[in-house]
């Protein structure tokens, strides 16, 4: 018994996670009731949908380690209508299962910019020019796929020779230390 | 795919013997958008410039006929590109502290601005972001040109 019990949560912390951070269509909460809780009255499922809605939201919300999961969720449990030492197992190993992923989902979720989608790149040799001092000069070219969200890729395409590759190779150094100092201070 | 397109265009340039294969380039790209047929490329090209000889224009008006229609579907030619010139890229390394559906993102990321001029000197802006792993897979196959640009 307690052990459907706790199965019927985990799915239900699942089916709460693919709506709410991994958007998956066709899922409802509805669907979740009747395929979990099917005997549960309608009036207890929202309760403990709310319940199970607000705890995630928390949990994610301030990505918690595992220390503080457990000093929440024991919390969690020490108060009036709140969860039972069973429910905090489970939401314990879901989120084991789930943190990093639901982690990712936020971080997509407030990226709004462009992202690059794909990178090519091939090198050719000039063997034509207007300038002779050009032949025989390798030259990059690469295409860069830019796009956001569900909108359409936007191709760009760029001829770059050794010199260019050069300088910007030396700022993609300036980047990385940058990221290296940020890492070293956090 | 946009290698084909672009290398479609080189030929054609080079089978021309045309000395600015930019502006046949653009030519191409706005008569596969429009699905223009060979004459009303051939008359906007002559339009267009003196420098275009007889024996061009009827190469291009050949070459036109058998393979225009490779490049002019909608997805096609959405893709044909020009090449660009790289004038300028800068920087940014930011950090997401947090949300609205996180109070707690502390996330680094990387933006990048990009300024290019295409071949008619119109200088165009375009920015994107990219996390700290992603940088480091850009960064790696920027490594990876710079390799095969110093073996040829």
């Amino acid at each position: 018994m307690a052990e459907q019990c706790s199965k019927s949560l985990n799915g239900l912390l699942g089916g709460l996670a693919q709506i709410t951070y991994y958007q998956s269509p066709g899922i409802t909460e509805q669907m979740l009731k009747e395929q979990l809780y099917p005997d549960l009255p309608q009036q207890d499922f929202k309760i403990l949908l709310e319940k199970m809605v607000g705890i995630l939201r928390s949990i994610a919300s301030a990505d918690m380690d595992f220390n503080q999961l457990e000093a929440f969720l024991t919390a969690q449990t020490k108060k009036q209508k709140g969860i039972t030492l069973e429910q905090a197992e489970v939401l314990t190993k879901f989120w084991k299962t789930h943190k990093v992923k639901i982690r990712e989902s936020l971080i997509n979720q407030s990226k709004w910019e462009n992202c690059l989608r794909n990178l090519s790149w091939r090198v050719d040799l000039k063997s034509q020019s207007r300038h002779l001092d050009q032949i025989n000069t390798p030259i990059a070219i690469m295409e860069f796929e830019l796009g956001k969200n569900d909108q359409e890729s936007e191709f760009l395409c760029l001829e770059l020779d050794e010199t260019k590759v050069n300088q910007l190779l030396k700022k993609l150094t300036e980047i990385e230390e940058s990221i290296s100092e940020l890492s070293y201070t956090n | 795919m946009p290698w084909c397109q672009f290398q479609f265009l080189s030929s054609t340039a080079g089978y021309c013997g045309l000395k600015s294969p930019p502006k046949v380039c653009n030519s191409k790209r706005s008569a596969a958008q429009s699905k223009m047929s060979a004459e009303d490329l051939i008359v906007k090209l002559a339009d267009s410039s003196n420098n275009w000889s007889k024996q061009a224009l009827q190469v291009i008006r050949h070459v036109w006929t058998e393979q225009g229609k490779l490049i002019m579907t909608p997805e096609a030619a959405k893709h044909m590109l020009t090449v660009g010139q790289l004038v300028d890229l800068q920087w940014k390394l930011g950090m997401a502290i947090s949300s609205d559906s996180c109070r707690s993102l502390n996330h680094p990321y990387v933006t990048m601005m990009l300024k290019v001029a295409d071949p008619s000197g119109e200088i165009i802006s375009r920015s994107f972001e990219m996390t700290v792993p992603q940088f480091r897979n850009f960064s790696k196959q920027f490594r990876e040109v710079a390799t095969a640009l110093e073996m040829v």
